[in-house]
C-alpha cells in the first residue's frame, strides 16, 4: 500500500514542481529522489511499517512476491532515470509532466502487480496505458512520433474493449468480480471454466497479449517503438513490458492456475507464434530500433512460458528473467538513443571510439542472448526448466531452443558492427556519470547470473 | 404477455435494428444519429432492470455528451466519397473471417448458457442512487479513488499534448 500512495503523491509532486522550478536538471533529481521514496516505502511494505494494513475488500494484495516484483520495477526504473534522466528532459518542453505522467504509469504498475479484484486490473491497465499514449507523441514535430502515438491509442483503446467485453463475460457468468473464478452452481469441473467464463477468460488473454506485444497482437509494436522517442521506447520496452506482464503472470498464473484446461492450448499457441514471429523477423530488420523492438517480441515469448509453467521455479525465473531482461534492454537502449543512425552501420567502428560505451552495451546484448554467466541465461534456463517440469509439451521446449539460438544471430549482429567494422559513428557526447551507471547496470547483470537463488528468493518468496 | 415482456421485446427489436443500421449506412452523420436511438433504447432496458440511474446516466453521457462529439468530429472532417481511402480486398476479406469466428464464438458461449438458473431477484430501488452511492464510498471505495488517477493523467497528458513549444 505504502508504494500506491507514496507513487501518486510523487507523481502531483512532480506535477506541480515544473510551475515553480524552471532550472535544466531538477527534474531528473527530484525523480530520483522519488523513486528512492519510493522503495523506501518498498521495504516498508516487505516489512510491517506500513501506512495502512487495510485490503479495501480484498481489492489489493501486497505479499512477499508481488513486493518483491515492485521492488525489481523500482530498481529497474531508478537505473532508467540514472541512465537516460537527461534524454528525458530533452524531449520537447515538459521534463516534469513527463516525470510526472511516468509516476502514474508506476502506480499503474503497482496496481497491475497486486490486484485481487478484475476491476483493479482493468484500471491498472489502463492507469499503465494512458500516459503512454501521450509518451509515445511527446515528440510533437516528428510526424513519425505523432502517428505512432494515434495507432497505438487506437489499437489500445480497442484491446481495452475486448478486456472489458471478457470481464463482463465471466462477471456475468460467476457474479463476481475476484480474480480467482469461485465454485458456483452452474457446474465447475476442477480443470476448465464454464463456456461463459471460458469466452471471457480468452478474450481477457488477448488483450493482455495485445498490451505484452505477443503474437499474433504484435503489429503495433515495431511502428510504436520505432516512432516513439527513443527514451520513452526504452521505458515501454522494459518497465512498462514488466508491469503489464505481472497483470498477465497474476491473471493467469495465479487467478485461473486451476483452470489451464480452458486456456492451455491458447497459451501455446500464442507462445509458438510469439517465438517464431518475434525472432525470424529480427533477423531481417537493417535498424538498431526496429530488432530491439521485435527482440522484445521474442523476449515476450519467453516470459509467457512461465505464465503457461506456473510452478514454483516458473515463479522464481519469472522474477530472474524479468530482472535480466529489463536491466539489459536499459543498457542497449542508453545507447541507441546517444547514436545519430539507429541504422546498423550507424554502429560501425563504436568500439574505437567509445570502447566502454560498446563494452557494456555487448555485455547487455550477450545477457539478452542468453550466454551463460549472464542473468539472461539463468532466466531462460528457468523458463526452460519450469515448462518440462510442468509437463508442458516438449516440442515447444525444443522450439524455444532453437528460437534462442536465433536471436543470437541477430543481437551478435550489432556486437561485430561495433568492433570488427570500420566507420566513424556520429554520436551525442557521454558524460561520465552516464558511464559510471552504465558498469553498475553491466555489474548487476552478471550478479543476476553467478548468484546463488535458492537462498535468497526462497526466504524471501516464504514472507 | 405481460406490459414488462411487450416493451422488453418491442426496445430489443428496436436495440437491434437500429444497431444494424448504424453499421450499414453510408453517411456517417446518419450512423451517429442511428447510434443515438441505439443507446436510448438500451436506456430503456436499464429502466426495464431497475437501473434507473445508470438510464440517466446512459441517456446524459452517451446519447448526449458523446454523440455530440462525434457529429462534431465527423463534421470536422468533412467525409466524403472521394476522400475515402481504398480497402485491400483482402484485408477486408481477412476482417470478415475474423469477426466471423469471434461471433460464432460467442453465439456458441451463450446457447450453453441456462439463462433460468442466473436470474438474480433485486429490490425494485436497487438502482437508485442512494444505494449505488452507498456501495461505491464501502465495497468499491478503492477503485472510486485510483479513478482519479487515471483521469488526472489523463488531464496531464492532455496538457502536455496542447501545451505551445
Amino acid at each position: 500500500m505504502n508504494v500506491l500512495i507514496l507513487s501518486i503523491f510523487w507523481g502531483i509532486v512532480m506535477m506541480f514542481s515544473g510551475i515553480a522550478l524552471k532550472k535544466k536538471g531538477i527534474a531528473t533529481g527530484l525523480a530520483i529522489a522519488g523513486v528512492l521514496i519510493l522503495l523506501l516505502g518498498n521495504l516498508g511494505d516487505m516489512s510491517t511499517v506500513v501506512i495502512t494494513t487495510s485490503t479495501f475488500n480484498d481489492m489489493l494484495a501486497f505479499r512477499g512476491y508481488n513486493v518483491l516484483f515492485i521492488s525489481i520495477v523500482l530498481v529497474a526504473t531508478l537505473m532508467y532515470f540514472l541512465v537516460s534522466g537527461r534524454e528525458i528532459e530533452n524531449v520537447g518542453t515538459g521534463g516534469f509532466d513527463y516525470y510526472a505522467l511516468i509516476f502514474f504509469v508506476l502506480t499503474g504498475i503497482v496496481i497491475a502487480s497486486s490486484f485481487n479484484n478484475l476491476l483493479m486490473l482493468f484500471l491498472g491497465i489502463e492507469i499503465i496505458s494512458i500516459p503512454l499514449y501521450i509518451l509515445t507523441g511527446s515528440d510533437k514535430k516528428n510526424l513519425k512520433s505523432n502517428e505512432a502515438s494515434l495507432k497505438y491509442f487506437l489499437m489500445g483503446s480497442f484491446s481495452t474493449g475486448i478486456m472489458l467485453l471478457g470481464i463482463a463475460f465471466i462477471y456475468g457468468d460467476s457474479g463476481s468480480l475476484a480474480i480467482v473464478p469461485a465454485p458456483s452452481p452452474f457446474g465447475f469441473s476442477f480443470t476448465s471454466l464454464p463456456t461463459l467464463s471460458a469466452v471471457g477468460a480468452l478474450l481477457l488473454m488477448f488483450s493482455l497479449a495485445f498490451k505484452v506485444s505477443a503474437a499474433p497482437f504484435h503489429f503495433w509494436t515495431p511502428d510504436v517503438y520505432d516512432g516513439a522517442p527513443t527514451v520513452f521506447t526504452s521505458f515501454m520496452a522494459t518497465i512498462v513490458k514488466a508491469g503489464t506482464f505481472i497483470a498477465f503472470f497474476r491473471m493467469f498464473a495465479g487467478g485461473f492456475a486451476s483452470v489451464q484446461g480452458s486456456w492451455g492450448l491458447a497459451m501455446q499457441v500464442i507462445i509458438f507464434l510469439t517465438l517464431l514471429i518475434g525472432n525470424l523477423t529480427a533477423v531481417f530488420q537493417q535498424s538498431a530500433k526496429r530488432m530491439m523492438s521485435y527482440s522484445s517480441i521474442a523476449q515476450a515469448g519467453f516470459m509467457l512460458l512461465a505464465i503457461y509453467a506456473h510452478n514454483d521455479m516458473a515463479k522464481e525465473g519469472f522474477l530472474v528473467y524479468t530482472a535480466a531482461y529489463v536491466l539489459a534492454t536499459i543498457g542497449v537502449f542508453a545507447l541507441l538513443s546517444r547514436v545519430a543512425d539507429p541504422g546498423f552501420q550507424g554502429f560501425n567502428g563504436l568500439a574505437k571510439k567509445e570502447p566502454l560505451l560498446a563494452a557494456t552495451t555487448t555485455i547487455c546484448l550477450l545477457s539478452l542472448a542468453g550466454i551463460p554467466l549472464t542473468g539472461g541465461f539463468l532466466g531462460k534456463y528457468y523458463m526452460l526448466v519450469a515448462t518440462a517440469k510442468a509437463g508442458g509439451p516438449f516440442w515447444l521446449v525444443i522450439f524455444a531452443v532453437i528460437c534462442a539460438a536465433i536471436s543470437i544471430y541477430y543481437y551478435f549482429r550489432l556486437i561485430i558492427a561495433m568492433y570488427f567494422k570500420e566507420g566513424n559513428p556520429e554520436m551525442a557526447p557521454v558524460s561520465r556519470g552516464l558511464k559510471f551507471w552504465l558498469v553498475v547496470l553491466c555489474v548487476l547483470i552478471l550478479a543476476l547470473g553467478i548468484f546463488p537463488y535458492e537462498v535468497l528468493l526462497n526466504n524471501l518468496l516464504s514472507l | 404477455m405481460n406490459v414488462t415482456q411487450i416493451l422488453f421485446w418491442l426496445l430489443s427489436a428496436l436495440t437491434v435494428f437500429s444497431a444494424l443500421v448504424v453499421i450499414t449506412r453510408k453517411n456517417p452523420v446518419y450512423s451517429v444519429l442511428w447510434l443515438i436511438i441505439t443507446f436510448i433504447s438500451i436506456s430503456g432496458h436499464y429502466i426495464l432492470l431497475n437501473a434507473q440511474f445508470l438510464a440517466v446516466v446512459n441517456v446524459i453521457v452517451y446519447a448526449g455528451a458523446i454523440m455530440v462529439l462525434f457529429l462534431f468530429v465527423i463534421m470536422l472532417m468533412n467525409l466524403n466519397a472521394d476522400a475515402e481511402p481504398q480497402k485491400n480486398k483482402w484485408l477486408q476479406f481477412a476482417g470478415v473471417i475474423a469477426g466471423g469466428c469471434l461471433a460464432l464464438v460467442i453465439i456458441a458461449a451463450l446457447k450453453n448458457v441456462d439463462a433460468k438458473a442466473r436470474i438474480a431477484e433485486t429490490g425494485s430501488d436497487i438502482g437508485l442512487i442512494e444505494n449505488l452511492g452507498k456501495v461505491l464510498f464501502t465495497q468499491y471505495v478503492l477503485p472510486f479513488e485510483i479513478s482519479s488517477v487515471l483521469f488526472l493523467s489523463a488531464m496531464v497528458g492532455a496538457v502536455v499534448i496542447g501545451k505551445k513549444n
